[in-house]
């Protein structure tokens, strides 16, 4: 120890074995939570690394890029908006404009997707490739625990990415209208299929790719086998679905995450999808929320198990 | 009231037997764990972790079930692996105040005993660095920082001294030293190296091929493989045979070096009475004592005597 310097503030340091010199090593007699505490603050940390949070310029990168590019449309479609009505053009312009609470999700699926490749690697694999698992399960922790907490993380951190834009068009729309009670009124009316399309986009996308990164610690396999499953099987599915003729090959649209968002989304906001795969598919909208609840689940299972049998 | 006690413990990776129905009890202090590479060592700490199942037999600590409390025990628990651990991309304190939480140190206790172990260790400016740019010799500290960071009641140190050089390896040793006499934390030391972990322990639990071959106080194994080494400029023959007729085992092992069975303090005045009768220029007087191999070679001899 190098003397007086690193005397610490609060001088209670006598206490415990030290010497007059040396202020020595104080136990810790404060509160020790548990493991409630360890999942919320490994949660808190999975959302840092999401968005590079307290770390370098290089880490903050993709998510900053694409999160911006998932903001913009809607910030400048908001802006159109709201000129167009001191202008006074008619009411129902933004109806017509690309920039709606029911085709958002569809436009920044794929910013979404690459977020998911760019990000999930980084907070799955990192702690594979680094052999950090074995201090987390040292602790007062469970294997599950470390899973589930990952995964939760992963999907609020996507939750953030997506509703982001939803809440500027929100606040946009209602701000900028003439009669702002009415407005809100009538925006309210969205919040229930807004929320409930990202809780979908989120669960489906987030476990799907924290399964994936979980497998393949290696950060550039990873990188691509998400964007492999969540951008390519959409092909697979619609060769399958364009040769099919029975009900069986019609299902195969269930392989593909992306399909499935676009009629989930169809299906709250209550409107008619002009995906040529979901109208050859021809399945109930209720099916595709299925789908998403079973795959979710099944991605999150698997999770839990490669987690509970990984050495550590 | 033992701390560990393990009964029967057995683990096997396939065919391969790791840990062969160890029982053994181990009570609060600092406790070498001798083995060479492969004898199973890492596996009986990872059990007690509950990072690894045991095949069969039963092991606790702090007389709590590894198998059914391993969250209860491992609040109270601190582990340093053997492998690299740390994120290259994250610095010390944020690595050390992370895994502090996730022992359940509400965020503000993290960050003060973060800074305070760090200081312990002997980190100060650079545990704002990246981790990637630290020495072997940091990033041990590191390690060891992160296992004492919540206090713990129990140590399990696996290979602290890994990576070192011998200078480091100094400073490791008496910093684990230090830790388990001022800390009054108990202190399990896994290592190869019988001359490391003898300089810091006070009892040593030595195993091989996953069964115990002694659980004993230091003590106890340095008396046992006590040899006493005494150098001359000239004839070493004449100082054996002058000791043997002293009622010594000695004997002269080259023209100028004499071994000696040291069974108690006599032999150091029978070696200094002779070596003034005959007037023969000491140069080295040293107590030996056996490498791990030999400990371990003489052992199955004493299991069949026993």
């Amino acid at each position: 120890m190098t003397g007086g310097e690193t005397a610490s503030p609060g001088a209670a340091g006598q206490g415990i074995g030290g010497s007059i010199y040396d202020l020595g090593y104080r136990g810790y007699a404060g509160p020790r939570l548990g493991r409630r505490h360890a999942i919320r603050a490994l949660l808190v940390q999975t959302l840092r690394v999401a968005y590079g949070v307290g770390r370098g310029g290089r880490a903050k990168l993709a998510p900053v890029i694409l999160g911006g590019l998932a903001t913009i449309p809607a910030i400048i479609g908001v802006g159109v908006v709201a000129l167009a009505r001191q202008a006074g053009m008619p009411p129902n312009l933004e109806d017509a404009s690309p920039v709606r609470h029911d085709t958002y999700y569809g436009l920044i699926t794929t910013l979404v997707v690459l977020f998911c490749a760019a990000q999930v690697p980084e907070i799955l694999g990192r702690d594979q490739r680094h052999q950090l698992l074995s201090l987390y399960f040292s602790r007062a922790l469970r294997r599950e625990d470390y899973a589930l907490a990952r995964v939760a993380g992963i999907i609020l951190a996507i939750l953030v990415f997506v509703l982001l834009p939803q809440a500027i068009i929100f606040l946009g729309l209602v701000l900028s209208a003439s009669d702002i009670g009415a407005e809100f009124g009538r925006e309210a009316r969205l919040l229930g299929p807004i929320l409930g399309q990202a809780v979908v986009l989120s669960v489906l996308l987030g476990s799907l790719s924290a399964v994936v990164a979980a497998f393949t610690p290696r950060r550039v396999y990873a990188t691509t086998a998400i964007i492999v499953v969540l951008a390519v099987t959409p092909i697979v599915g619609s060769v399958l679905v364009g040769l099919g003729v029975t009900d069986l090959a019609r299902l195969a649209v269930l392989l593909s995450p992306a399909d499935i968002l676009e009629a989930t989304n169809a299906k709250l906001f209550g409107t008619t999808s002009s995906n040529d795969l979901l109208r050859a598919a021809d399945l109930p909208g209720e099916l595709y929320l299925v789908g998403a609840a079973v795959i979710s689940v099944v991605a999150i299972a698997l999770l839990v198990r490669r987690f509970r049998t990984i050495a550590a | 009231m033992a701390l560990i006690l393990l009964d029967g413990l057995t683990k096997r990776y396939g065919s391969v037997i790791a840990l062969d129905g160890l029982s053994l009890a181990i009570e609060p202090g600092i406790v070498g764990l001798v083995g060479s590479n492969g004898a199973g060592k890492s596996t009986l700490i990872k059990i007690l972790l509950g990072l690894v199942d045991a095949t069969s037999g039963r092991a606790s600590v702090f007389d709590l079930d590894v198998r059914t409390r391993g969250t209860d025990i491992r609040q109270f628990v601190g582990y340093m692996p053997e492998h690299d651990a740390l994120p290259p991309d994250a610095s010390a304190t944020d690595v050390v105040s992370h895994l502090a939480e996730i022992s359940g140190l509400p965020a503000a206790a993290a960050r003060e005993r973060t800074a305070e172990v760090l200081r312990h260790v002997g980190l100060y400016e650079e545990r704002y660095r990246a981790i990637g740019g630290y020495s072997s010799g940091m990033k041990q500290r590191v390690k060891l920082a992160q296992a004492l960071v919540h206090d713990p009641r129990l140590l399990l140190l696996d290979e602290p001294t890994n990576g070192l050089d011998p200078a480091g390896r100094d400073e490791m040793l008496d910093l684990v030293r230090r830790t388990g006499t001022e800390f009054g934390m108990t202190v399990v030391v896994a290592s190869h190296l019988l001359g490391e972990i003898e300089r810091v322990c006070d009892f040593l639990v030595a195993i091989e091929a996953g069964r115990l071959l002694r659980a004993a106080p230091l003590g106890e194994f340095t008396e046992r493989t006590g040899v006493l080494s005494v150098e001359v400029e000239e004839r070493a023959g004449d100082l054996a045979a002058a000791l043997v007729a002293h009622g010594l085992d000695a004997r002269a092992v080259s023209p100028r070096s004499v071994l000696i069975a040291l069974d108690d303090e006599r032999a150091y005045d029978a070696v200094r009475d002779v070596v003034a009768d005959l007037g023969l220029p000491l140069v080295r007087l040293e107590q030996r004592r056996h490498r791990l191999e030999d400990l371990f070679r003489d052992e199955p001899d004493r299991e069949t005597a026993a």
